[in-house]
């Protein structure tokens, strides 16, 4: 039933000579800990979004890391739409950016079509985004991965874990030491990451037929989904898909909308000036609509449709044709018309994704506008997945129940690209620091998406696909796009030591030339009809006597740096070299005003964040705290770290979380009394750092 | 508007120059955390009752209300005159306290002012604190929180605050659920709903504009909304008459024709010899107001000439005078058989007295006669029905002092509906859509404080009812 092919094929490996060597090639030995059993830092499970990311970080950590995957060949694979970015994902990439991720990076070398969504609406909410050449992603990502220092990459189907007893000092009812491969041979490793996807007993759902399979033509894992609910994680099932694909020749573009790319595009990373292709070289998107005819194909055949009929939780909003057509009846819906790539013969329409029966596809297709001589060459399919309640992990991502062992992507519920690679780089920096004995890296919701995706998954749970908005981002004005470096590159490199040293000095030059031209912008001041006189363009309004900042000239729609150092050559000029500096000071003073109000919120919220509570809390059995039944069982199952974390969970009263600051009380006096007494596993620590040398 | 009003803030929370706070706590500059506030004494009738501040803005609100004097020397009482900043008007001679961080109870900059206990007195002080920028009343359980972030409570001292904590609460909580029940509680929903909606829109407008097909107006739609909602939260609270009353207390108007016991009647009420009482018609000849506690509810009683053409210039201005405070009062008791005094529908209870006069027969009066309540000044007899008459006609003016802290809630609501509109307003100046969007985050944010809930979810709940979105 499996495919044996992960019998040792060794693929990459480029080893930073300092490094131990790896140990014996893989031999198929099964007794535990033989000498030659292979042995890692951090395992990574999966080659997909997250755990490409994962398994990255790890290694720019500094762990000796190992990528398993079913085929080397699919790593890197995107594998449903053509397109990186949007509105809050596009954020969370310059957030897995800022911590020196990959995907920002492999965008920027395989984009074929880069346009900036939001352009009007504010600088805080713009949404980067760009569509992306499958092949070209794949090439890179894989090249990126192989050539990664510190990282090894496997084939291999895991089929379970290795566990043995919990350290004493942490949390959980079991350790994780490794993992076995379908043909028995295991992997010894410190810490281990799951990025399963839609992997763990995948269903793949076409009208009336389903097969078991992860992504099409790809296998599911059914073995580990059986070992994680038998150590009592758990479970639950959710549905997404993917539309059908559709010969390039045999739609009549001409007479749709077309939409043309951004000049000049702009880059995912902060690392990047530009991207490697000219904006005259992208290719365009179409726009065409459904129409009442397409509604009724859907209508009339529901019944050929069990992904539709089933009770799998779907999300709210609409991901599937059948979707929209059930619960907005009579509407024209979108249908954006994506290539694929830049030398593909396929297109992507997006917004049709669909499960009918392959021959049903076909036709409902052809009744669209453009598309009425349109081939399908694949057919849109459902996939239906088990994911493990997110409330089972902390803010790390390890889980509670087992140690080191950690899950990201869609295995925590979640959907999309850009929130697995975020996934992966918390997952494989934790994995990491927690080999190392560090504490955790947790970035809260005041200090980035991935904070608020990660907060909201571990808090909330979650009962459908879980994506990005940028309306779950509380502090939405001061996690902006323009701003990750600043928020995330630091503490990164500081913290985890993920972050390469050519983007710590970009980012600490981008930092204090912003702070200087900030300054500078405060320090210019000039009557109202001085500024009138020398930006005639500007509406500035007349009347005041007080005198105005340049800053607050910066704050006009119509003004921007390059027009105001035109008035004010002398100290201006310079920052208007750079084209990021100069849109960053220009974003800098358009919410100057407001941010300075929501800090003072963020710093509620991060006092309440400072407050930690200990993990082995037992909620259920506390004794002499008066916690409503209700309030022990929501804390005991999400199992918050800290009184912030606590007070976001509904239900959580004001009284409850005074009773629980007792127990933030205790932690710091046992950490007061672990730092007096000697350091305890120093030669553990001792060990793990030579190797790092 | 918008950046008129955060700049405002801004001066506000970076405050004074304050000389005593540690050069670590930034002396607040942007992220030192709001200025909250609260009554921390019980509530109720009480001698004292002492309202705190924690926050870097609690130096600046200490001057604001004791304008213009400097600071009270750190940690040792000083008397003060509290006015209220924006009016001008004197709240109190008060103990303030003034305990620079981080030696205080939270170990931010706090400070205290002791303040005589009457309702109106507390109301007037924390109403004043309320429209300081930067300042806003505390959640339940945050001066606690903040003591305890700052390493200033013991194990055993959160162990006992906690149950204190959670009576606190309980009564914020019933309090609160009280109010869901009445009519402001349903005012504040219906508000709610309105900006959760519009909310959504923008929100909606933000996350999928661009990439779904959304339908047409859908940002016009919102600001009509907010158009609306801002509308009515202006005039709500344009209607400050409420919350006046409290303060001062209800005005009582005693009113008549001459020599029909009024002044009696006032004396029997205030159970203290407030106006003079004779036999002479015409003895009252001004209006005489003397704070009373009628039934639990502060009052403001005031005994008035007798309606009458006047004997001299004296009494005619009495009269005058007496006839204008008809025009301002809330209840007027009329100890005798009377027209109202005016049409304008102010509650009136005709009190007949002197019942001692009458035949023991039974009441020979004339059968169109209104409701009215029987009373001898003289016997008391009647005394009983006439207070618990006077009390329902106060509660439905006041509302009920028994069933909450009103004043805390007073002054709770006026801020935050006072933050919601202010919002608002920047709501439809703000430059771009981000910022309008965060501008009715803020008003909701506000409201939510009041009625509870305010989550994303029910946000995007809505989005997701109301368009097709998604991929």
């Amino acid at each position: 039933m499996f495919s044996l092919r992960g019998c040792g094929r060794w693929v990459a490996a480029s080893l930073a000579k300092q490094h131990v060597p790896p140990p014996a090639r893989l031999s198929g030995d099964s007794a535990s800990a033989a000498p030659g059993t292979p042995r890692y830092d951090v395992v990574v499970v999966g080659g997909g979004h997250a755990g490409t990311e994962a398994a990255a970080a790890a290694a720019r950590c500094g762990s000796r890391t190992l990528l398993l995957t079913h085929r080397v060949d699919t790593i890197g694979q995107m594998s449903c739409n053509p397109s990186f970015g949007g509105i809050g994902k596009g954020h969370l990439m310059r957030e897995v950016d800022a911590l020196d991720g990959l995907c920002s990076r492999i965008c920027d070398q395989s984009g074929i079509h880069y346009k900036v969504l939001n352009r009007r609406k504010g600088p805080a909410v713009w949404g980067l985004r760009a569509q992306i050449d499958r092949k070209l992603y794949k090439q890179n990502m894989q090249k990126e991965i192989l050539n990664t220092p510190l990282l090894t990459v496997q084939e291999g189907a895991v089929e379970d874990l290795i566990l043995t007893e919990p350290e004493p000092e942490h949390t959980g009812k079991c350790r994780v030491s490794g993992v076995v491969l379908v043909d028995g041979s295991k992997v010894y490793a410190d810490s281990v990451i799951l990025t399963a996807g839609t992997f763990l007993r995948g269903m793949i759902v076409i009208g009336l037929e389903m097969h078991p399979a992860g992504r099409l033509g790809d296998q599911p894992s059914i073995g580990l989904a059986q070992t994680l609910e038998k150590l009592g994680f758990v479970v639950g099932r959710l549905k997404t898909g993917t539309p059908p694909r559709i010969a390039k020749d045999s739609i009549n573009f001409s007479i749709l909308n077309k939409q043309t790319p951004d000049n000049p595009s702009i880059p995912f990373s902060f690392i990047n000036e530009t991207v490697w292709i000219k904006p005259e070289d992208q290719l365009p998107c179409y726009l065409t609509h459904t129409n009442p005819r397409v509604d009724e194909i859907i209508l009339e055949n529901l019944h050929l449709n069990s992904h539709i009929k089933e009770t799998t939780k779907g999300p709210r909003y609409c991901p599937s044709i059948e979707s929209k057509v059930l619960r907005f009846p009579n509407r024209l819906h979108q249908v954006w018309l994506e290539p694929e790539g830049i030398d593909s013969d396929l297109i992507y329409p997006q917004g049709l994704s669909v499960t009918l029966p392959a021959e049903l596809q076909e036709k409902m297709i052809t009744c669209i506008r453009g598309l009425e001589k349109a081939k399908m060459i694949q057919p849109g399919y459902g996939v239906q997945y088990d994911y493990l309640d997110p409330r089972q992990i902390t803010p790390s991502l390890e889980t509670h129940l087992v140690q080191r062992l950690f899950f990201a992507g869609q295995i925590n519920g979640t959907t999309g690209y850009e929130e697995a690679a975020a996934q992966g780089v918390i997952a494989g920096i934790n994995a990491s620091l927690r080999v190392r004995r560090k504490p955790p890296f947790v970035v809260s919701r005041t200090e980035g998406y991935i904070g608020v995706l990660i907060d909201d998954l571990t808090t909330h749970g979650t009962n459908e696909p879980y994506r990005m908005f940028t309306s779950r981002a509380e502090f939405r004005l001061s996690l902006r796009p323009d701003n990750a470096d600043s928020r995330l590159t630091f503490r990164g490199c500081k913290e985890a030591g993920c972050v390469s040293q050519q983007r710590y000095e970009r980012a600490s030059w981008m930092k204090s030339s912003l702070e200087e031209g900030i300054s500078m912008l405060k320090s210019i001041e000039f009557s109202s009809s001085k500024w009138k006189k020398l930006i005639p363009e500007a509406s500035i309004s007349m009347g005041k006597v007080v005198s105005i900042r340049a800053l607050d000239v910066l704050k006009y729609e119509e003004v921007d740096l390059e027009l105001l150092a035109k008035a004010v050559p002398g100290p201006l000029k310079k920052y208007t070299q750079c084209r990021e500096l100069a849109e960053r000071l220009k974003i800098e003073a358009t919410y100057e005003t407001v941010l300075f109000h929501q800090q003072q919120e963020i710093k509620d919220i991060q006092r309440d964040e400072a407050l930690q509570l200990p993990k082995d809390l037992d909620y259920l059995t506390l004794r002499d705290v008066s916690l409503s039944q209700e309030v022990r069982e929501k804390l005991h199952f999400s199992r918050p770290q800290t009184i912030g974390a606590a007070s976001r969970i509904p239900g959580v009263t004001p009284a409850a979380l005074v009773n629980l600051l007792r127990f933030v009380k205790t932690i710091q006096q046992r950490q007061a009394a672990m730092n007096e007494l000697p350091k305890t596993g120093q030669c553990d620590t001792d060990r793990l750092e030579k190797r790092q040398l | 508007m918008w950046r008129g009003l955060w700049t405002l803030a801004a001066r506000a929370a970076r405050g004074p120059c304050r000389p005593c706070v540690r050069q670590s706590s930034g002396a607040g500059a942007p992220g030192s955390g709001a200025t909250i506030f609260a009554l921390s004494s019980g509530q109720g009738r009480c001698g004292i009752a002492v309202i705190r501040t924690s926050g870097p803005a609690s130096g600046h609100a200490l001057r604001s209300l004791t304008a213009p004097r400097e600071l009270p020397r750190a940690r040792s009482a000083s008397l003060r005159l509290l006015t209220d900043p924006r009016s001008g008007e004197p709240l109190d001679r008060a103990l303030v306290l003034w305990f620079p961080g981080p030696h205080s109870f939270t170990g931010e900059d706090c400070a205290e002012f002791h303040v005589h206990g009457g309702p109106a007195v507390v109301s007037g002080v924390l109403q004043a604190l309320g429209r300081v920028p930067g300042l806003r009343p505390a959640e339940a359980g945050e001066f606690t929180r903040r003591a305890f972030a700052h390493g200033k409570l013991s194990l055993t001292e959160v162990e006992g605050l906690a149950d204190l904590i959670h009576a606190e609460t309980e009564a914020q909580r019933r309090q609160a659920l009280r109010q869901l029940d009445g009519e402001l509680g349903q005012l504040c929903r219906g508000w709610a709903e309105t900006l959760t909606k519009a909310l959504a829109h923008v929100e909606a407008y933000i996350d999928f504009g661009e990439d779904d097909n959304l339908e047409e107006g859908v940002l016009e739609q919102a600001d009509s909304q907010v158009r609306e909602l801002a509308v009515a939260l202006d005039t709500h609270l344009r209607d400050a008459r409420r919350g006046q009353r409290l303060r001062s207390g209800a005005h009582v108007v005693v009113t008549g024709p001459p020599n029909a016991g009024k002044s009696s009647l006032v004396n029997l009420l205030s159970r203290k010899p407030v106006s003079i009482v004779s036999p002479e018609p015409g003895t009252t000849r001004d209006v005489l107001e003397t704070p009373v506690d009628l039934a639990g509810f502060p009052a403001l009683l005031s005994d008035t000439a007798g309606l009458r053409e006047g004997q001299g210039p004296v009494e005619q201005e009495g009269v005058r005078r007496a006839r204008e405070s008809c025009d301002f009062l809330d209840t007027v008791v009329t100890p005798a058989i009377a027209r109202s005094p005016n049409g304008n529908g102010q509650r009136l209870l005709l009190v007949l007295n002197k019942s001692d006069l009458l035949p023991p027969g039974g009441p020979d009066l004339s059968p169109e006669l209104p409701p009215h309540l029987l009373l001898s000044c003289l016997t008391g007899a009647g005394l009983d029905g006439l207070l618990e008459a006077l009390r329902k006609e106060l509660a439905a003016v006041c509302g009920n002092p028994s069933t909450g802290p009103p004043l805390l809630t007073r002054a709770r609501h006026q801020h935050h509906l006072q933050a919601c509109l202010d919002a608002l307003g920047s709501y439809r100046h703000a430059p771009d859509v981000a910022l309008a969007a965060e501008a009715l985050r803020v008003a909701r944010g506000h409201l939510a404080r009041l009625h509870g809930g305010g989550g994303t979810e029910e946000v995007l709940d809505i989005i997701f009812r109301d368009f097709c979105v998604g991929k």
